[in-house]
């Protein structure tokens, strides 16, 4: 089997880049209004509390393919039975196509509202198909690859953030837990969106070398996004106003405006620019996970299956015509994942659970 | 599959035929001498011997020889390496490589004697790859003089030199050379693999084996490096490459490498490690500028002016109020230009070629300026990026970088920054694919190999270079013992 070639796997170290690429997309440049009208100046928590809900995912997932090295597919074939499992299967894959078409979509929605209005949606959508293809074909080492450098080099962008500090009032954050539980819990639900991404880890994990000494590194990736979108989310509130915020929808974008370089005035150009690297991570690692499925399940060449699952995906996004329309699509992903994680994951954990007793028993 | 077609004369069945054969062509000498008391003849290229030695050496030996046989003549000849065969392919393999064949009697069996004439020009300095400090000592074309250099500078009986010849009409002689224990073997069986699968007529340099021998012959990025440094041809060997001489080319070709060491001057091991890597990382944003410069100005200027600041804006727009063309047409203008100059320097003698630099350099920029063809912050920055091209220590890198930005160029006009930044992806995705004999390209940064960074963007100090490095799988042995540390200083300080 190909899990045993050495040389196609990659080092534990870099499921925390993986990780974190898959998590971090588009969302951080507008998620601190969704989650602000929830809970206002409190949303810095729900960030916190969403990761620590998903330290515990990741411990999940870990238990759920800690027996040798399958991956989802495997073990659902495996406890499910072939044509069950394959349900199981073809939902994941359809998941992570809507991954795909959603931060693809609302990617280029980015670029039309702030760079470029008259832009065709097919244009860009065809480039990072196309780029995506030749990702795949180099096998899942450079796609391992582009998240590394998706995470590394648009790091700096961090630094920026010093900008705003000077603008903000951090009094803004006062006073500390005045929403009720049920706002907190709402905010969550609405958080969970941007986290989500870790299934990857489901697919990815029979590439690991050592894949158990990898979970630190697992924890790392989502300590980081954590810290990033806590950090984003605080400087959010503290430079906007509760009403100001709710009417930015990009509101990242916009506190970039304030960034000052002798050279540049408007420094959100180049943050979109180096946003097409943190976008490029999430379109590869889902496309990647999907043709997996239809190699694994339909038994077809993913060299195949990918061009099927391009086109379908090249449809989708051109289809998608308005800012509604990619609302609706965020909305219905937020939904699903919800599902995914709050149901899915624990369900699999506890039938995995149950399964080992049993199996163990007899 | 042959080479030439073979018109009247057939393959020669005796040695008679072959000599008529080769006989048409006026350097080919088949002498007979029947006078004296020992008849013999003797066939040869003259372009081929050393006359010197056949009229010193071999005649007289022959003349005063008693023994009628070969096998007596090759007793007393004063040269190694004579045979005696009556085969017809290795008789005409042996004179074509500068033997004599010598003839007692009638009949097929001859004997052959080295005395094949090596020409080869004298040692310079390397003219490409200049550097200030360090050993001024550059390849020959001849294979010998390069293979005595790289001896004398690894005294070592672990430097294994292979030879296998390529070529199956030029006969090439090429040497694969490396480090027992310290090259990786998988490698070395790689390359020599390669180098008996290469089927090609006439190897006029090492850079033709260099491209056939590549991973991915598609890409622009050099898989190998080719060098005429010595210096540079035994560090790498050292760091667990192998070097490949070829007959006739006064470069060697180093492989496996990764993209790190095409950014790397030999002479940054000479300089201090602290000033070396500062003169790195200096090369390597020149690199990056000068690939992006000129997008960055189509994108910016024809896409998002809003960008710069109002100031900076009121510059620009001034320098090209005049202009009537695109900022696209302009960079295309300006880029060919620098490009015309550089392949004309390139193919004109020095002294020519630096009127052609002042030529072009101030009388067409000047004048393109001010018949407002560009505008002079264009000009400033197309001229720094190709000053920042030329920083590059390997020739074929900047190359590659001269070539790289025309495309770059073309999607920035087509998609502003986001064509520059998804053309950059597309770069970065080709560099993590390419391999170096199967090693990775963007090793020690992807995969990441932080013990490997010691030398890499910068360059430690050698007491911190202990380990050797890890990329090219090779060899794991450190590069020199663990010594107690004796302190340099001893001050006021220091003591207790």
């Amino acid at each position: 089997m190909e899990q045993n070639r050495k040389d196609l796997l990659i080092s534990p170290f870099l499921i925390m880049f993986i990780i974190h690429s898959n998590q971090v997309g588009v969302g951080i440049l507008g998620f601190p209004r969704y989650i602000a009208a929830y809970t206002g100046n409190d949303a810095w928590i729900v960030v916190i509390i969403t990761g620590i809900i998903f330290h515990v995912f990741i411990w999940m997932v870990y238990r759920i393919l800690s027996d040798g090295s399958f991956d989802i597919i495997d073990l659902h074939n495996k406890w499910f039975g072939k044509w069950i499992g394959s349900v199981f299967n073809i939902a994941l894959m359809m998941y992570l196509l809507l991954g795909t078409i959603v931060i693809l979509r609302t990617f280029i929605e980015v670029i039309q509202a702030w760079m470029f209005p008259e832009l065709a949606t097919w244009i860009p959508v065809a480039m990072y198909l196309v780029l995506t293809y030749y990702v795949l074909a180099g096998g899942f080492r450079t796609v391992a690859g582009i998240c590394f450098f998706g995470v590394l080099i648009p790091m700096w962008l961090v630094f920026t953030a010093t900008a705003p500090i000077k603008f903000s009032t951090f009094s803004n954050l006062l006073p500390i837990m005045d929403h009720s539980l049920k706002e907190i819990a709402l905010g969550t639900r609405q958080m969970t969106l941007s986290f989500v991404g870790i299934d990857i880890l489901l697919l990815a994990y029979p590439f690991l070398k050592n894949p158990k000494s990898s979970r630190i590194w697992a924890h790392m990736g989502v300590l980081l996004t954590t810290l990033v979108y806590t950090m984003v989310m605080v400087i959010s509130l503290a430079f906007y106003s509760e009403g100001q915020l709710q009417q930015s929808i990009w509101s990242t974008l916009i506190a970039w405006k304030v960034v000052e370089l002798p050279f540049v005035e408007r420094f959100e150009y180049i943050g979109i620019t180096f946003w097409c690297f943190v976008v490029f991570p999430n379109i590869c690692l889902t496309m990647w996970g999907a043709s997996r499925v239809g190699k694994k399940v339909l038994h077809i060449k993913q060299k195949y299956f990918i061009f099927i699952l391009i086109t379908f995906v090249f449809i989708a996004c051109v289809m998608v015509v308005n800012r509604d329309q990619v609302d609706y699509l965020n909305t219905l992903t937020s939904i699903i994942g919800t599902y995914v994680y709050y149901f899915y994951i624990p369900f699999i954990f506890l039938y995995s659970t149950i399964w080992r007793r049993v199996t163990r028993r007899i | 599959m042959k080479w030439i077609k073979r018109g009247a004369s057939e393959k020669p069945n005796t040695l008679e035929e072959m000599v008529k054969d080769l006989k048409q062509s006026i350097d080919f000498v088949a002498y007979e001498n029947k006078e004296s008391d020992q008849p013999y003849r003797l066939i040869y290229f003259a372009s081929l011997i050393d006359p010197e030695q056949l009229h010193r050496d071999i005649l007289p030996v022959i003349k005063e020889c008693e023994s009628k046989s070969l096998e007596g003549l090759k007793g007393i000849l004063p040269i190694e390496n004579i045979e005696i065969s009556s085969k017809l392919s290795l008789i005409q393999e042996r004179l074509l490589e500068g033997h004599v064949a010598v003839q007692l009697s009638r009949g097929q069996k001859v004997l052959l004697v080295n005395i094949s004439l090596r020409k080869s020009r004298d040692l310079s300095a390397p003219e490409i790859e200049f550097s200030v400090m360090g050993p001024k000592e550059g390849l020959v074309e001849d294979l010998h003089t390069n293979m005595n250099l790289l001896r004398r500078r690894i005294p070592h009986p672990r430097l294994r030199m292979k030879e296998i010849t390529v070529g199956t009409v030029s006969k090439t002689k090429v040497v694969v050379a490396f480090i027992e224990g310290v090259a990786s073997e998988q490698n070395i069986n790689t390359v020599m693999q390669r180098l008996e699968d290469l089927d090609f007529d006439i190897i006029s340099d090492s850079s033709f084996i260099g491209q056939m021998l590549e991973d991915n012959s598609f890409s622009v990025f050099p898989q190998m490096i080719d060098t005429e440094r010595t210096d540079r041809i035994t560090g790498h060997m050292n760091f667990g490459a192998f070097a490949i001489l070829t007959e006739g080319s006064s470069n060697a070709l180093i492989g496996p490498i990764n993209f790190g060491q095409l950014l790397v001057s030999f002479e940054d091991y000479y300089l201090g490690w602290n000033i070396a890597s500062f003169f790195r990382i200096v090369r390597m944003i020149a690199i990056l500028a000068s690939i992006i410069a000129t997008p960055l100005y189509v994108a910016v200027l024809t896409y998002h002016y809003e960008l710069f600041p109002s100031k900076l804006l009121a510059t620009l727009i001034s320098s090209r109020s005049d202009i009537p063309f695109s900022p696209v047409i302009e960079v295309f203008f300006l880029e060919v230009t620098i490009d015309l100059l550089r392949e004309a320097g390139a193919r004109m003698p020095t002294k020519v070629g630096q009127t052609l630099g002042i030529v072009g350099g101030i009388v067409i920029g000047t004048a393109a300026v001010e018949a407002s063809l560009t505008s002079n912050i264009l000009l400033i920055l197309v001229a720094l990026s190709a000053l920042a091209s030329f920083t590059t220590p390997v020739y074929r890198m900047t190359n590659t970088i001269r070539f790289l930005r025309y495309p770059l160029i073309v999607f920035a006009q087509f998609l502003g920054l986001i064509g520059v930044a998804l053309f950059g992806l597309f770069i970065l995705t080709h560099m993590i694919r390419l391999t170096s004999f199967g090693n990775p390209y963007l090793a020690p940064l992807y995969p990441p190999r932080i013990k490997d960074w010691s030398d890499s963007f910068f360059r430690l100090p050698y007491v911190m270079q202990k380990n050797r490095f890890q990329f090219f799988r090779g060899n794991q042995s450190t590069r020199f013992k663990d010594k107690k540390k004796k302190s340099k200083h001893s001050l006021d300080f220091d003591e207790q």
